[in-house]
């Protein structure tokens, strides 16, 4: 791995969800002076991976080709899209594929070293990319700058290659809502939230309980709604609500980047966990180490109590 | 019509996995293994699907079901839990130079079986428990030029046209509804359906059901590009992530704890 700085692309406009800003602060880590590609399905026609992935794949070898010598960085925001056609890129490009990284530094050698989370955040581990041409997802709340990086000098509009028919390998029949509930988790004040550690549908009691002494709306992390525990319309996180209640309650859940996503703006942020290591605590402004089942009851009894009820 | 379905044996998340001392793995000595999350609810879609066609067509042209896991000689436990389920028979892909591969070469190795297989229609989880990369299955399906979505909520068999209608999970509460021609490759979120349970009969039956070993040679694939070799990542280390950062712990019994808290809220006008 050569000492020079790599030749970096950052990829904008690839479905909703978190944008390329903190693809750019990434990019400024790498030292480099990026260029942009834009997708657009003006130029492409209607989204499929097939087809974005070929097209942007086209682009960046022919990039790589003009600069022979340097490696060659792609960052792309690890969107539900994204995460669908960059893999695929990485495939077409024989590149090194390292999804949702949460850092980058470089080793005692200049090479390049990428930070992402396994065994759902459990652990974090450090990558070392084993291909000139690395296709990086970037995800959402690991780089942030206060100052707003400069946007790239370079811009190109991703076209389809003229030997490429922009055949979709998919129809797309529509689109619909994902049932909507009556639960109004956007606008409340306090949410307390159940986790997967309530363990079981009988015990979402207690932090209902909670909810209740506290004039708290009751919350789910995914798995609580998976399992069928609390309906859909009660999920915090990426695929369900986005709060920012001034008081979010975090009982058994662990904090995976999924559920931050949906609660990190929270103005106090209490976490329940008997895992002391659990990732949920970096964020919390209280934590308590100590089973919810315990600690919950204790808070409605005390709640209660000061009520008069 | 022939089903696919990739399965990962993962460590249990509920217990803590402990990093051996060389610093770039977790021991895999005292850990449990079960089937990743998203896969058992591919492999429950998959049994969902074939009893969808056995209830409309009496039983014929049911679609056999065929079970896939690359890893090294305990997969073999999680195969045998998913022929109780009821799938009709077992891939394994064993080989020591499948050891250590990444996303792009255990997708490589993947669709080379699934390709012997003559799968038309291939599910797998959208991303495993452990190594969550998201990945793999689109390696399987641009390795093999089919059609793929990720993050699939809901899948329909259109045996007459030779295509599934799969619903497909968006940001922001939408739902993307899309058909796909077969052979296809499809994604699988977790939580879509809930997963059966093994019966007594299923795991006896399932003592007598084909499962087949396969090796590179067997897979005509080269060692070169698949495990080790043929990942293009390399994992260095692993490590607890920092949990500092936080604010205060607050210490003490359950009551003390509860109590501790309130005042804090109460100060911070949050009561
Ligand atoms: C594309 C995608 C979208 C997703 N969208 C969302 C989303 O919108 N929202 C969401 O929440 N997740 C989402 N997820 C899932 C996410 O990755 C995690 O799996 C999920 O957030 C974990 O939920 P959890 O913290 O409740 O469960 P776990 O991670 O299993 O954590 C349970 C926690 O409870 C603790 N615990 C156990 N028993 C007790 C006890 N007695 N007392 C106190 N603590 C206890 C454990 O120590 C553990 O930390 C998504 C995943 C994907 C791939
Ligand atoms: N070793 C493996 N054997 C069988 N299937 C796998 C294997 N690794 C990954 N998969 C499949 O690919 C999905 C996504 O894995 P990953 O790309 O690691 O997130 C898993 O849920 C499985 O369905």
């Amino acid at each position: 791995m050569s000492r020079q700085e790599p030749l970096v692309w950052i990829v904008e406009n690839v479905g909703s969800g978190p944008g390329s800003r903190e693809t750019l602060v990434c990019a400024q880590l790498l030292g480099s002076d990026p260029r942009l590609a834009r997708l657009d399905e003006d130029r492409l026609g209607p989204y499929s991976p097939g087809v974005f992935a070929k097209a942007l794949g086209a682009l960046i070898a022919s990039g790589s080709r003009e600069r022979k010598s340097r490696s060659t960085v792609v960052l792309l925001p690890h969107t539900y899209q994204v995460a669908e056609f960059a893999p695929r890129l990485a495939l077409l490009l024989g590149a090194a594929y390292i999804p949702s990284i949460s850092g980058v530094h470089r080793d005692g050698e200049g090479g390049l070293r990428f930070r992402r989370s396994i065994l759902q955040a459990r652990l974090e581990a450090e990558v070392r990319p084993r291909a000139r041409t690395i296709v990086a997802t970037v995800q959402s709340g690991a780089f942030s700058s206060d100052e707003t990086p400069a946007p790239p000098r370079q811009v190109v509009e991703v076209c389809l290659p003229a030997d490429m028919e922009p055949r979709p390998e998919r129809e797309i029949l529509g689109r619909e809502a994902a049932s909507a509930g009556g639960v109004d988790l956007a606008g409340a004040e306090r949410i307390v939230t159940a986790g997967r550690g309530v363990g079981g549908a009988d015990q979402v009691s207690v932090a209902a309980d909670l909810a209740a002494a506290l004039d708290a709306e009751l919350g789910a992390s995914r798995p609580v709604v998976d399992n069928g525990w609390l309906p859909r319309e009660h999920q915090v996180g990426s695929s369900g609500h986005l709060v920012a209640p001034k008081l979010y309650v975090a009982l058994g859940v662990s904090g995976s980047i999924q559920h931050l996503m949906g609660m990190s703006g929270s103005r106090v942020i209490v976490a329940v966990n008997t895992d002391p290591e659990a990732p949920i605590f970096s964020l919390a402004h209280y934590g308590i180490v100590g089973d919810l089942h315990d600690v919950a009851p204790a808070l409605t009894g005390l709640l209660n109590e000061r009520a008069g009820r | 019509m022939r089903i696919g379905v990739c399965i990962k044996q993962v460590p249990d998340t509920d217990a803590h996995p402990r990093i051996a001392d060389s610093g770039d793995h977790i021991d895999d000595d005292d850990l449990s293994w079960v089937i990743s999350s998203c896969d058992l609810c591919a492999l429950e879609e998959a049994l969902l699907l074939v009893e969808a066609v056995e209830e409309e067509e009496g039983g014929i042209d049911r679609p056999e079901l065929v079970v896939f896991s690359l890893g090294p000689a305990r997969v073999e436990e999680a195969l045998r839990k998913a022929l109780a389920l009821g799938v009709d028979r077992a891939v394994h892909l064993e080989d020591a130079a499948f050891r250590g591969g990444d996303a792009m070469a255990d997708g490589r190795a993947l669709a080379a079986a699934v390709d012997r297989e003559g799968c038309d229609l291939v599910l797998a989880g959208a991303q495993s428990d452990d190594l969550g990369q998201a990945a793999t299955p689109a390696v399987i399906a641009g390795t093999l030029g089919r059609p793929y979505a990720w993050l699939v909520i809901a899948v329909e068999l259109d045996a007459a046209s030779r295509s599934v209608r799969a619903v497909r999970e968006l940001e922001g509460g939408m739902n993307e509804v899309l058909r796909l021609e077969l052979p296809a490759v499809l994604a699988v979120q977790a939580g879509i359906n809930k997963p059966r349970f093994a019966s007594l009969r299923g795991t006896l039956q399932a003592r007598r059901k084909p499962l087949e070993k396969v090796d590179c040679a067997m897979l005509g694939v080269e060692p070169g590009q698949v495990g080790k070799a043929g990942a293009r990542i390399e994992t260095m280390a692993v490590r607890v992530p920092p949990t500092g950062g936080g604010g205060l712990r607050i210490a003490g019994d359950a009551a003390e704890a509860a109590a501790e808290l309130l005042a804090h809220l109460e100060r911070e006008a949050l009561l």
